[in-house]
């Protein structure tokens, strides 16, 4: 079975600026995969590439085995999208607006209303059905792009942060359903901001910067590239962590006081802790407590990203760099004018309609 | 094979009009209706001499139809695609496993028959001011198709090349309605100087409008004032024509389509 996703080298360049540069990032069928970076990462540009929103200036995509553009049909009707914009048809209500995008992917139409009826009930909005889209709150609206993306179910659903500006309960429920989603077989591929959403809910996840996959890895690997910090309390701590670096074995990579706490940054707490507190013994210092806190899969990723930053800017790729300010308009392949459609949309729906 | 997803797409954009008959079928009837009396009913009871041996309001009949229909064919295709465009709704087609040929022909099916529905309704209007018997019915149903077709045709272009709606109105009201009032819809060819009488030979409109009008009333003004080698097979001849320049129209769509034009990133 081909992957659900495979990319080999993608490139999509606006001009002067490379949105992606030699993307190769392979998703397994079955696999619920998480895709984080920063704003302009290139992450929606990704996504729009494999559903056919974005034309990709090099390299290779394919859903399924199905190339995005000489397959582009297959490819689409394995997908299912919930996008990040609200771009649902206003004219239909809503369970006529999944019937017709249900209709699109060749389901015949009782079968259509039957499964618009199911998504609309599995999402909590089945007694809106009769509403018009722009009648809906925002949480509503949110649940709908997801109702849309699964009425024709796919067997790859792309989320392009579902949770964005959403209440926690609403998220809750958002994310119990994609999990169950998951268990049922279906591909997921998520991007979010949230770094808790990415642990709690992805096998594998790809942190993305400035069109580059930065690494590959399960969330717990992620953290096991992090450092620990061991912080331990001592009857007399000194001024200055300068005169313990003699007492202390190579495992600890720094070493800092604050406040009346010792703080030594070492590769895994839990292994190193025994031999930190025998060193500081055999010193002369008389401990107190201890505590081990882990790197937060937020502090890597941060980490991650910034040091690829400084290696972009330092191997002096200047093609490719977004300029500042640009990247959230051009990294994700949205034109300003759309971004700033909406309130005027709204405004000439009615007037306008011919 | 007619694909559901096709027959999707295009009952989508009837549904759009057809509940919207304020914004859709009013408009015409209306604006039809004023047409007949004022230039019809007032203007042309002064009018002793008959237009081309036909009463003027009879003869005003086929160009008002035409003016209804690829107005309508024209409008429709080009708001549905810009709107979606938007919306950023038309989305919802482009992710869709349709075929570019399916998702142009639906928008361009949808948009033709507005504008026959329309050129059907003007036709009623006209029969409430005066009788009107078919001519040439089978002739009159071809041209009508094509020439809604092609403006629904040229409508998705509008659609996909429009920067805002004001693109839009420039494009109707600035372009396509001059060439159809100078298109013999309130005056017959035979009426002009030679001159003028080539010069509208250049206005493809000519050839709609006097298709149509030899399709309901049997007379072509082309017959008479075009040069002798065309005049001898119009109105067929301006039949094939827009047959051809249909097809052209819609392979651009598609082509724009499967490009992207407008519509993607």
């Amino acid at each position: 079975m081909p992957p659900a996703i495979e990319t080999v080298d993608l490139v999509k360049e606006y001009g002067e600026l490379r949105a992606l540069q030699g993307l190769s990032l392979t998703v397994e069928e079955g696999e619920f995969f998480g895709l984080l970076g920063p704003n302009g990462a290139g992450k929606t540009t990704f996504i729009n590439t494999l559903v056919g929103l974005v034309r990709k200036s090099g390299g290779e995509a394919r859903v399924f085995g199905h190339d995005v553009e000489s397959d582009y049909q297959q490819a689409r009707d394995a997908i299912g999208l919930a996008p990040q914009e609200f771009n649902v048809d206003r004219f239909f209500p809503i369970k006529e607006v999944l019937m017709h995008k249900a209709g699109y992917h060749g389901i015949p139409d009782d079968e259509a209303a039957e499964r618009a009826d199911e998504v609309l009930k599995r999402v909590g909005i089945y007694d809106k059905r009769n509403e018009r889209f722009d009648w809906l709150s925002g949480g509503m609206k949110r649940r709908l792009l997801l109702a849309r993306a699964l009425v024709t179910d796919p067997d790859l659903l792309i989320l392009d942060e579902p949770t964005a500006g959403v209440d926690v309960q609403l998220r809750h429920d958002l994310w119990d359903l994609v999990t169950e989603l998951n268990e049922e077989g279906t591909t997921i591929l998520l991007t979010t901001h949230y770094i808790e959403e990415a642990e709690r809910l992805c096998d594998r996840v790809a942190i993305m910067n400035e069109g580059r996959k930065v690494t590959v890895a399960t969330p717990d690997e992620l953290k096991t590239r992090g450092t620990d910090t061991v912080s331990v309390r001592l009857e007399s701590t000194p001024a200055t962590a300068g005169g313990l670096n003699g007492d202390l074995g190579a495992y600890a990579e720094a070493v800092s006081t604050a406040g009346d706490r010792l703080e030594v940054r070492v590769d895994d707490g839990g292994a190193t802790a025994p031999q930190l507190l025998n060193d500081l013994e055999a010193a002369g210092h008389e401990i107190v407590d201890l505590e081990i806190s882990r790197t937060s899969l937020e502090e890597i990723f941060v980490d991650l990203t910034e040091r690829e930053d400084r290696s972009v800017t330092r191997s002096g790729t200047g093609d490719g760099d977004l300029e500042p300010g640009d990247d959230e308009s051009i990294g994700d392949g949205e034109s300003p004018a759309r971004g700033d459609s909406h309130t005027e949309d709204e405004a000439t729906q009615e007037g306008i309609a011919q | 094979m007619i694909s559901i997803g096709f027959r999707s797409l295009v009952r989508r954009e009837i549904l759009r009009f057809v509940r919207r008959p304020k914004n859709t079928f009013m408009p015409p009837a209306i604006t039809n209706v004023l047409y007949f009396a004022v230039f019809g009913v007032i203007l042309g009871g002064r009018i002793d001499e008959p237009v081309a041996g036909i009463g003027y309001i009879l003869f005003l009949v086929p160009g008002l139809i035409v003016l209804g229909t690829i107005s309508n064919a024209f409008e429709n295709a080009s708001f549905s695609i810009f709107h979606g465009r938007w919306n950023e709704y038309i989305h919802e087609t482009l992710t869709s496993p349709l075929s570019y040929v399916e998702m142009v022909v639906a928008y361009v099916a949808a948009s033709a028959v507005r504008g026959l529905i329309v050129g059907v309704i003007i036709a009623i209007v006209g029969r409430l001011f005066v009788p009107i018997s078919i001519e040439n019915g089978l002739f009159l149903v071809a041209t009508m198709v094509v020439i809604a077709a092609l403006f629904a045709g040229l409508g998705i272009i509008g659609g996909l090349v429009a920067r805002d709606f004001d693109d839009l109105t420039v494009m109707n009201q600035f372009i396509l309605r001059p060439l159809v009032f100078f298109g013999a819809v309130f005056y017959s060819l035979t009426m002009l100087d030679p001159v003028w009488q080539y010069v509208s030979l250049l206005n493809p409109m000519v050839y709609m409008v006097d298709s149509v009008r030899y399709g309901l009333l049997g007379y072509s003004d082309l017959l008479e004032v075009a040069p002798a080698a065309y005049a001898e097979f119009a109105p067929y001849a301006s039949l094939s024509i827009l047959t051809v320049l249909t097809v052209a129209v819609v392979a651009l769509d598609v082509y724009l389509f499967k490009i992207g034009y407008g519509l993607t990133d």
